[in-house]
């Protein structure tokens, strides 16, 4: 049923009786099992309606009164399917709309946008269900366009969304008009998870030999799940005694560095390095120092403990979801030069931390020799082809990231646009060749019609220049308030995911993205949000 | 076949054409980012305040000197040079961030100067990604230069370290043949370099016996007891030190407690700035008169004359523009102020051989195929090239006086040259051009 004929429905029924009692009534009754059940908020005149996609997951949308035909349909992130200490697992619809610690729904409904969302589940289990995600999330879209009037579309998510999001729009161009891509994914999930696994690994190696890492993944079901959570326990544990001594002990693994004075601390941050890690977070700016934290790598340290404490769970059970994908052994590291892992400014800005070249040099060595991981050539391919994408939408597309997202890197930001521009490059050198080579004033208008534009924009969230409290003994305090921007994940201000909403919409409406004018001005009336069109986030590790 | 476009496609390519000339003309007028009808926006990093401070906050005050006397002269093409400084207090994260804001808010044509190793290795790669030109830059670190492919836009602005060890080695190897030669150095990009020179000379050292390192940072909070003491239990005569000078400053202090007198130190020059020397041993209530004797008899090099060297015709042009254009907070002529002058000397002779149309581009190229011409106070040629974005390929080699003045080895001068690789350490034939009347560079 067509909105507008609802409303005509709402208005048989005696509109102005409800909205004076200010009841929610249903005011429509399915027609079939598949249609939704439909109510308006008689005050905010708010349509709502509950449905059930054909695998069984439940739907939800909302109507505003002044809808002005532009509908966003929200895809969320990942959610395990078992619990873990400090995640529940979901049921349902649970997030309408970007949400961080503020929800923007109902700012979105008062600007006009319908807005939908769903429960990508399959037979009641998450995980890493993205190729399901992808077609759920067509069938959503396209029912919901035969219900509703709706004159543009974005599709837009956050955090595992980008590996569905990024497929989807290649698989069903028709369906949307923009995408938003919020803390992302860039297809393929194996890149961050490889340096996830590189970081466990090296934990194994010099804190804990019988951590698994990611090789305890890969069997299904709660079985697996368990087993996971053995392991994830351990480096809990690790990671509370850090808390507690900032890893000041001396190694006591491996046997060869026993006795080196190397502080646990300096291969801690080692590991963190190697696997991008930022070295910023909620409390932790990378810079300020105190009597305990007397140098700024020292801070930094702090910094990758803190994001590692806050991304361990989810990384630990995002990468046993994905196992449960692909299947166990899709980690393997025999041919890995953990060396070449250190960027130079990792080697130069964080030499102090990392107890200096003679320390590097030696937990270095112990890496290069030590028994690597064999992974399982099946599970290896199936993990790099997940999600492929192409990368070659022409529809308008805007990513924003945190500066310090410490779970999905933001070097997934910067991948997707390097990708995509070698697509448009690659695009624009062809369609210069086609146009050199046309002899008829019809090619050339034609050809000047259907010009490659640049249709990608990304935006970060970044932190303070200094934000670390310090306690009165010159300790971090981790309880002070957190950095209002740049750090956390999926954790935006109400102002800056408004204004990647209403970017989204203008982009949807008009086919392209904003001007860099016109996003600047954007930009610098939103605090925190990078007015340097040109940044890019650090890179990942691996880039595929 | 000639085939001949129908007319609509002539008007229609016209049309394009005119809105190509039109995007044209508005680019040449909008210029490079930070050039406009008068003026050319230079920035800079360096620690104003903060420990790492004392001497190389003296630098981008010389270099404005500079700037503000040729601006007096009509500027370059009639553009004024205007030098935006950022204090990062030789905090990496601050380097980042105030990298960002001479980018973005103060719309920089260029990076110049900025200063140090750690800190300018966290923002090269972003700088080169951009491609700004990252010109002159004060770190030894022979990385940032050896290979252009992977810096394309950066340009040192000092010899590297692996050059001046690699001098220093083979003096001090053929000089001392008979003496036990040691090493302290900081276990870092700096350190690393200066190893890899003197190993390249020929000199080797033994882990725990003649070398002993320390963590970059930790010389003012742990101290240096146990390197020092290291290295007289083992019998040490002569002392390379390849440090900041604030280690160069603990060690002789601790040497000094530990009652070691080793026969020579050597100091790799960044580590042996006598003002830097001077003020952190006065901030630990070392008399100046005292730490003038303990610095007196080392060997370090330099690649310019000595700021004592008041007759050189260089330094005699420098110090009355210091004199008479330097409003910094403390304008005492010293190496530092020499060094941020002949810095800005290069800049301007760089910013007059690119001539009027000044862009990025332009400026980049130009030093690569015209940069090693360029001459200044030094005695040792540039060695920019499409290959190679080395400064300084040369060094002569001195020793302090009891006035701090770094004076050559027996009273004879002598250049040697070198590169940062494998090649063999000979005696420059290199003669610097003389400085012009107006202490203008003369630039075609």
């Amino acid at each position: 049923m067509k909105i507008n004929k609802f409303k005509k429905l709402v208005a048989t029924v005696g509109a102005a009786a409800l909205i004076s009692t200010g009841l929610v009534v249903a005011v429509a009754a399915p027609a079939q099992a598949a249609d939704p059940v439909c109510v308006t908020d008689a005050k905010s005149g708010t349509t709502t309606c509950n449905g059930v996609l054909t695998t069984g997951a439940a739907y939800k949308t909302m109507v505003p009164e002044n809808f002005d035909g532009t509908f966003f349909f929200w895809q969320h992130g990942i959610r395990p399917s078992y619990p873990y200490p400090g995640y529940v697992v979901p049921k349902g619809v649970q997030q309408m709309a970007p949400a961080g610690a503020v929800d923007t729904s109902e700012a979105m409904l008062v600007k006009g946008y319908g807005i939908g969302a769903f429960d990508c589940q399959t037979s009641g289990l998450h995980g890493w269900n993205t190729a399901d995600c992808v077609e759920m999330l067509n069938e959503l879209v396209t029912i919901t366009k035969a219900r509703i009037s709706i004159k543009k579309t974005v599709v837009y998510g956050s955090s595992m969304a980008g590996a569905v999001l990024t497929p989807f729009i290649e698989k069903y161009p028709n369906q949307a008009d923009a995408v938003g891509i919020l803390a992302g994914v860039t297809p393929t999930i194996n890149n961050e998870l490889k340096s996830a696994c590189d970081m466990l690994y090296i934990y194994g190696v010099f804190f804990d030999p019988t951590i698994k890492g990611c090789t305890v993944m890969g069997t299904k079901g709660v079985a697996g799940h368990m087993a996971v959570l053995g392991d994830f326990a351990k480096v809990a544990a690790l990671l509370t005694q850090w808390s507690a001594d900032l890893g000041s002990k001396p190694l006591a693994y491996p046997a060869p560095l026993v006795g080196s004075g190397i502080p646990q601390r300096s291969a801690f941050l080692l590991a963190g390095l190697i696997a991008g890690i930022p070295t910023k977070s909620a409390h932790m700016d990378g810079i300020s120092t105190s009597a305990v934290i007397p140098e700024q790598s020292i801070n930094g340290t702090v910094a990758v403990l803190e994001n590692t404490a806050e991304l361990l769970g989810t990384g630990y059970f995002g990468g046993q979801a994905v196992s449960e994908v692909v299947g166990a052994g899709f980690y393997d590291n025999t041919k890995t030069d953990f060396a070449s892992l250190l960027s130079d400014a990792d080697l130069g800005r964080f030499n102090l931390g990392l107890s200096g070249d003679d320390a590097i040099n030696a937990m270095l060595g112990v890496l290069a020799v030590y028994p690597r991981v064999t992974g399982d050539a099946t599970a290896m391919a199936k993990v790099e082809a997940l999600d492929m994408s192409k990368f070659d939408t022409a529809k308008p597309v805007i990513l924003l990231s945190n500066e310090a997202d410490r779970l999905v890197l933001p070097g997934n930001t910067t991948l997707y646009v390097n990708k995509a521009m070698a697509i448009y490059e690659s695009r624009l050198a062809a369609w210069k060749k086609q146009y050199k080579a046309a002899t008829t004033a019809k090619n050339v208008s034609a050809l000047l019609k259907s010009k490659p534009v640049w249709n990608t924009v990304a935006m970060y969230a970044m932190t303070p220049e200094t934000y670390t409290k310090f306690t009165a003994t010159g300790a971090p305090n981790l309880a002070a308030d957190r950095s209002p921007s740049g750090v956390g994940h999926e954790s935006f201000t109400k102002e800056q995911l408004m204004t990647w909403v209403r970017l989204l919409a203008s982009s949807a409406k008009t086919g392209r993205v904003p001007s860099r004018t016109v996003l600047s001005s954007y930009l610098e009336r939103t605090p925190y949000l990078n007015t340097d069109l040109d940044y890019q986030a650090t890179e990942l590790k691996y880039e595929n | 076949m000639n085939l001949r476009k129908p007319l609509i496609l002539t008007v229609v390519a016209s049309a394009l054409v005119g809105s190509l000339a039109i995007s044209s003309v508005s680019t040449a007028v909008a210029g490079a980012p930070g050039v406009s009808a008068s003026e050319i926006v230079l920035g800079m990093q360096l620690p104003e305040t903060g420990p790492a401070s004392p001497g190389y906050n003296k630098v981008d005050d010389a270099a404005r000197a500079y700037f503000d006397y040729v601006n007096s002269k009509g500027g370059v093409y009639g553009r004024n040079i205007k030098l935006v400084v950022k204090d990062d207090t030789y905090k990496a994260g601050l380097t980042i961030s105030t990298a960002s804001k001479l980018i973005n808010q103060d719309k920089i044509f260029a990076f110049f100067g900025s200063i140090g190793t750690q800190t300018h290795v966290s923002v090269i790669k972003d700088i080169n990604r951009r491609k700004i030109p990252d010109i002159f830059v004060n770190s030894g670190y022979s990385s940032f230069y050896t290979d252009p492919k992977k810096y394309p836009t950066t340009f040192a602005g000092l010899g590297t370290y692996t050059v001046e060890a690699k001098i220093l080695g083979k003096y001090l190897l053929e000089k001392y043949p008979d003496k036990t030669i040691g090493v302290l150095y900081q276990s870092d990009d700096f350190g690393r370099n200066a190893l890899a020179g003197l190993a390249t000379a020929g000199l080797k050292f033994e882990a725990r016996k003649t070398s002993a390192s320390f963590i970059a940072g930790t010389q003012g909070s742990l101290g240096l007891a146990s390197q020092i003491g290291q290295l007289k239990a083992n019998g040490v005569d002569i002392v390379i030190i390849a440090a900041v000078s604030s280690a160069t400053a603990v060690a002789y202090a601790t040497a000094a407690q530990l009652g070691y007198k080793p026969t020579k130190w050597a100091v790799i020059s960044v580590g042996a700035d006598a003002t830097t020397f001077q003020t952190i041993l006065g901030s630990k209530g070392v008399p100046a008169a005292t730490s003038a004797a303990m610095l007196a008899g080392t060997i370090s090099a330099s690649h310019a004359p000595a700021p004592g060297e008041l007759d050189d015709e260089y330094i005699a042009a420098f110090k009355k523009i210091n004199d008479d254009f330097n409003k910094g907070a403390d304008t005492r002529w010293d190496n530092n102020v020499l060094q941020g002058m002949n810095a800005a000397y290069l800049a301007t002779s760089a910013l007059m051989g690119v001539g009027k149309k000044l862009t990025r581009k332009k400026l980049i190229s130009y030093l690569e195929k015209n940069g090693s011409k360029l001459s200044s106070a030094a005695f040792a040629p540039l060695g920019y090239s499409k290959n190679s974005h080395e400064a300084f390929t040369g060094f002569w080699l001195g020793e302090y006086d009891a006035s701090t003045l770094l004076v050559p080895i027996d009273g004879k001068r002598v250049v040697y040259t070198t590169d940062s690789a494998g090649g063999a350490v000979t005696v420059s034939n290199y003669k610097r051009p003389a400085i012009s009347a107006d202490a203008l560079p003369k630039v075609a």
